[in-house]
């Protein structure tokens, strides 16, 4: 009889450091360009038809509010969600929700909300630097 | 014993903590209906005044310089001066003055909250379905019901009106000038170490009534976590085995049994805490107790901007420093949670 075949070693089938910090910053740069792109194609359009030097303000407020979040959000989840996913076990009111999609969830916010405040900045910056 | 790496990447997490809400604060000033330099000014003043007072505010910048400029500001705890509530006075004073009001109004709280709920929680447990477990539960729901509102003005009336026992309001006795012998800002803490005897005696009396309003709640809530913690503690296979060694059973619940339920006991008083500093608002203004709480209500209220921004950093720092400690209690009582 053969022996049964060792547990698989978590550590080495991770992938490397670097390869996750790709992940990483891919994770975080797409949704900061997308809400780059959001706030710019918004600012335009309010250059176009309303009150720009308000939008550039208010759409950098909201940036920083969806960063803020999403940052206390990724802090939380780093800082609790192990716990957190822990005591579902125990409690066995497993509900599907893991520290790791928490985080990833948080980070796209935070990512977004940073895209936006970028792009706010960069447009009022380029505008007021124009007129 | 907690390893240090531990501590310090706890401590790290304090960072990203700090600059999230720094972010919703001043995203949230931002978003909000008001001019700070108007509110300044005054509505009468001329137009060339109230631009004078953004100029020198900074309040023409560009707003992420702004936002820049009070991240900088709030990592050196920085937030300018008062507007109107204590006009030109610097934030960090005003704070200083005002939070150890707060801090000792939820310290005596806290403590018998803790001195009250665990005991009985674990009474409770250990006598389950009994009159003691009944009567305690019974307690505990009506603590938890009993708004602060309400069961604080009715603590005045018994306690101060009809039985004369007990001061109605404020901090200590208007005979007394604690600000002579302030050094913490604790006023119990401050009179004991000036060794004025009356003047405690005094700072404990006002003190007795709020801090058991707010100790009442948070005990209800401690005592019915601990129970159902120690209803699960007891009736693992560990307690059994000390049992049938011919352990004593009040050594095997305090010895074995305590140290394992107050793992969630504590995340209770952790969130507690932090609620506390918070929510001690209705107390502060049942009993006259001007601290960081009321503050911040009447600094939303006059739209004294750098008020609020350092009076809810403030709060949010102590919120984490306090789960700070909590995470290294929790360590503490079981080393498997650093893994």
């Amino acid at each position: 009889m053969s022996a049964p075949p060792e547990p698989a070693d978590a550590d080495a089938d991770a992938p490397p450091a670097l390869e996750r910090a790709a992940v990483r910053l891919r994770l975080v740069g797409t949704a900061a360009l997308a809400g780059a792109l959001v706030a710019a194609v918004w600012l335009v359009a309010t250059l176009v038809v309303g009150d720009f030097a308000g939008s550039v303000e208010t759409t950098f407020a909201l940036g920083s509010l969806a960063f803020g979040f999403g940052l206390l959000g990724w802090s939380g989840a780093v800082a609790l969600g192990r716990g957190i996913e822990s005591m579902q076990t125990h409690l066995d009111t497993g509900t599907g929700w893991t520290e790791a999609d928490a985080r990833r969830a948080m980070a796209r916010i935070l990512g977004f909300g940073l895209g936006v405040m970028l792009g706010a900045t960069t447009v009022g910056t380029a505008v007021s630097a124009v007129a | 014993m907690i390893s240090t790496r531990f501590v310090l990447k706890r401590l790290l997490l304090l960072v990203p903590v700090l600059v999230g809400v720094a972010s919703l604060v001043f995203s949230i000033l931002h978003l909000s209906p008001g001019d700070p330099a108007l509110t300044i000014a005054g509505e009468r003043a001329s137009e060339e005044f109230v631009r004078q007072i953004e100029e020198s505010l900074g309040l023409n910048d560009p707003i992420w310089v702004q936002y820049g400029r009070f991240l900088v500001d709030a990592a050196q705890f920085q937030f300018g001066e008062s507007f109107i509530i204590q006009r030109n006075t610097a934030v960090r004073e005003v704070l200083a003055n005002k939070l150890p009001v707060t801090l000792e109004l939820a310290i005596y709280g806290q403590l018998i909250g803790i001195s009250l709920g665990i005991p009985l929680g674990i009474l409770s447990a250990v006598k389950q379905d009994s009159i003691t477990d009944h009567l305690t539960r019974i307690g505990a729901l009506a603590g938890i019901s009993v708004p602060i509102f309400w069961s604080g003005p009715l603590l005045i009336l018994l306690f101060a009106q009809v039985l004369g026992w007990l001061p109605t309001s404020g901090r200590i006795s208007v005979l007394y000038n604690v600000e002579a012998i302030r050094v913490t800002g604790l006023v119990t803490v401050d009179t004991l170490l000036a060794g004025n005897w009356e003047m405690f005696v005094s700072a404990v009396r006002h003190m007795i009534l709020p801090a058991s309003v707010i100790g009442v709640y948070s005990m209800a809530l401690i005592s019915r976590m601990m129970r159902s913690s120690m209803l699960e503690v007891i009736r693992q296979d560990y307690m059994r085995t000390a049992r049938a060694k011919g352990q004593g059973a009040k050594i095997t619940v305090l010895k074995h049994g305590f140290r394992n339920a107050m793992i969630p006991v504590i995340t209770v008083i952790g969130i507690q805490f932090g609620g506390l500093l918070g929510g001690a608002v209705l107390t502060e203004t049942v009993f006259a107790i001007g601290g960081i709480g009321t503050l911040l209500v009447e600094a939303i209220k006059v739209g004294d901007y750098p008020i609020v921004q350092g009076t809810v950093l403030t709060f949010a720092f102590l919120f984490t420093l306090v789960n700070l400690g909590v995470d290294i209690t929790y360590s503490i009582l079981d080393p498997r949670i650093e893994q």
